[in-house]
């Protein structure tokens, strides 16, 4: 907390902060949906919130957009809070929550004609523009109620990019696509955040947010137990773990502990963890010794491990200790 | 709410806000998009078109007001159909469009979608407002106008019988039916803010086109019981009655105005919860 503080107030002398969102909570009654968070985001930084659902992301951006009101905290995006500015505190930001939704019974085209006009400036001549970037020019006078899952969310993305946005909320946009959809989406983000965009994803995907975030919010039931930036969440992460499956599983295990490997049994063989090169030299090792190797495959990866650690393992609470300060820049 | 401070660097400027006429034209194009209110907007004429040949074919309903008269003057068709109308037909159309211009955000998910933009919450409500009003309105209209110009032209333009057993001549008697008809307006849009109220409160179409039904309903048959001479006063459906004083041999024009002091009544008080409410709400589905 103080070390981000900082980092906010160098910061503040050249840009505001595009998110400053302080020691934030939301009950639903007895829940605690979002519990004393807090997260900054610095502008031209791509953003991830990560976490298993339920966690508390989408509320955050609700937040964030003024549906819904904190219950204590204060949030600020580009210095402007919903309490003094009211609607004026989203200009320059833009964004979905959840699946986008539009109104069925008019066209794709109509529905971005209709949220321009509720954006005013020049929102409606951008139409054309990014309809194009989405992919949807052909299928734009097609009514909503006719759209594929993958669709509706690139018209999503579409309507935000009408607002010409400093700041994109995107909440989970890779969500229900196909893999083409979700490399396809991941590239756009990625290729909208080089031009100087800010980006603030949600996402429940560890590697999603290691290919396209820089800095990142782990969150668990309403807290959040670590942020950083990627960089140094690697050096946190634990080795890669691998799965090997033999015609003689036992010996592999001791094979694989003379080498200081860390070795558990698996379904369908042993899921051993370790320096790159100790892995390397037990396959010579099990080839060695006359055992069968059957298959070898790369488990989850070492950030993925951390994810599950961090979110599975260790009761929710305040931050743990691997603080780093959040507003790092690329 | 639209506070112009010093803003920090890096803090985007912001532009000129959509006004709310702009947010009225919206939710003016979303209405007419829908086949449902097309359908309602045709509904209103035609179907009185309908109901005026097919009663002109049967026997005349002598327990109801106007129907004795309804083969012998073209003026007391429209009469008996308002008669008829204002019982449930008037408060169900108020309410199928207040809830379908409100509560259908919520069946659509699409708050989140509009209020993401750059319009307020209360740009929005008043918008909505606006639309459910003139809808309604406009659905009042052409029932009038339908049904008057079948009658006349169906049954013809005889002397129209009073309430007091008086004849009125038929130069006289179009702008009473037309009078008549418009003192429908204030209780219709109180259903409108009843409609609107609900709407808003439970979130769903159909309780807050139902509720309002039912509560005329209810009303109508508080009106019916003995005992109720104060209370009865500010029924919502009692001005929907005001018009028969239209047509007593001395008019009086009393329950008209109480009829629309209650309305308004109605009207503000429900305006006046549901703002607030949805100024406030979380805005959670979709
Ligand atoms: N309107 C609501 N009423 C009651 N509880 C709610 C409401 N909205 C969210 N919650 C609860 O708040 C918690 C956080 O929900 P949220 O939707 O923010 O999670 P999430 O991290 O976005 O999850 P997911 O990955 O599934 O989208 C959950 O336990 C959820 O049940
Ligand atoms: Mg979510």
């Amino acid at each position: 907390m103080l070390a981000s503080c900082a980092i906010f107030s160098v910061r503040a002398m050249s840009d505001v902060l595009a998110v400053n969102a302080v020691n934030l909570t939301k009950t639903y009654g007895p829940l605690t949906a979002v519990d004393d968070i807090t997260v900054q985001v610095a502008q031209g930084e791509v953003y991830g919130v990560l976490g298993p659902n339920g966690a508390g992301k989408t509320t955050f951006l609700r937040m964030l957009f003024g549906l819904i009101r904190p219950d204590a905290g204060t949030l600020e995006v580009f210095g402007r809070s919903w309490q003094r500015h009211g609607v004026n505190s989203l200009t320059g930001v833009a964004g979905f929550l959840e699946s986008p939704k539009f109104y069925p019974a008019l066209s794709g085209r109509r529905n971005l004609r209709l949220l321009a006009g509720l954006d005013g400036g020049d929102a409606a001549a951008r139409i054309n523009e990014v309809l194009d970037v989405v992919g949807l020019t052909d299928r734009q006078h097609d009514k909503v109620r006719g759209y594929s899952f993958g669709m509706r969310q690139r018209l999503g993305v579409a309507s935000a990019l009408l607002r010409d946005p400093r700041l994109l909320v995107l909440d989970e946009p890779a969500n229900g696509l196909d893999p083409a959809g979700i490399r396809d989406m991941r590239a756009l983000v990625r290729h909208l955040a080089d031009t100087g965009l800010t980006v603030l994803l949600s996402s429940h995907d560890m590697a999603e947010v290691e290919q396209i975030c820089d800095n990142v919010t782990i969150m668990k039931a309403g807290s959040v137990v670590h942020h950083g930036s990627i960089a140094a969440l690697r050096e946190l992460a634990p080795e890669q773990a691998h799965r090997i499956t033999t015609t003689d599983d036992d010996r592999a295990a001791e094979l694989a502990r003379a080498r200081g490997l860390e070795v558990s049994p698996v379904d369908d063989g042993l899921a051993v963890r370790g320096p790159q090169k100790d892995v390397d030299g037990l396959i010579g090792d099990i080839v060695d010794a006359g055992i069968a190797l059957r298959g070898l495959t790369r488990d989850e990866t070492p950030l993925e491990a951390l994810f599950f650690m961090l979110t599975e393992s260790a009761p929710a609470g305040p931050t743990t200790g691997l603080d780093a300060p959040t507003g790092a820049r690329r | 709410m639209t506070t112009t401070t010093a803003v920090p660097a890096g803090t985007p400027t912001a532009r000129r806000r959509p006004g709310t006429a702009s947010v009225l034209r919206w939710e003016i194009t979303k209405v007419a998009a829908q086949a449902r209110s097309r359908a309602l907007l045709i509904g209103a004429i035609v179907v009185p078109i309908a109901i005026v040949l097919i009663f002109n074919t049967q026997l005349p309903p002598k327990d109801t007001i106007y129907g004795r008269h309804i083969h012998t003057s073209g003026y007391a068709v429209p009469l008996f159909v308002l008669a008829f109308a204002h019982q449930w037909v008037l408060p169900l159309l108020a309410a199928l469009v207040a809830g379908d211009i409100f509560a259908n955000e919520d069946q659509y998910g699409t708050w989140k979608t509009i209020l993401t933009r750059s319009v307020s919450r209360t740009q929005v409500f008043w918008a909505k407002t606006l639309t459910a009003v003139g809808v309604n309105l406009l659905v009042l209209a052409l029932l009038a106008a339908s049904t008057i110009t079948t009658s006349l032209l169906v049954v013809g333009t005889q002397p129209l019988p009073g309430l007091s057993g008086q004849l009125i001549p038929a130069g006289s008697a179009l702008p009473i039916v037309i009078a008549s008809w418009a003192t429908a307006v204030p209780p219709v849009l109180g259903f409108t803010a009843l409609a609107i109220l609900l709407s808003v409160i439970t979130r769903n179409p159909t309780i807050g086109v139902a509720a309002p039904v039912v509560l005329g309903m209810i009303m109508q048959l508080l009106s019916g019981l003995g005992g109720l001479n104060k209370a009865r006063q500010i029924l919502l459906t009692t001005p929907f009655e005001a018009w028969h004083g239209l047509l007593t041999a001395h008019p009086f024009h009393a329950p008209i105005t109480t009829g629309a002091i209650v309305s308004a009544g109605w009207l503000i008080i429900c305006l006046a919860l549901a703002y607030p409410y949805l100024r406030r709400r979380d805005i959670t589905g979709g």
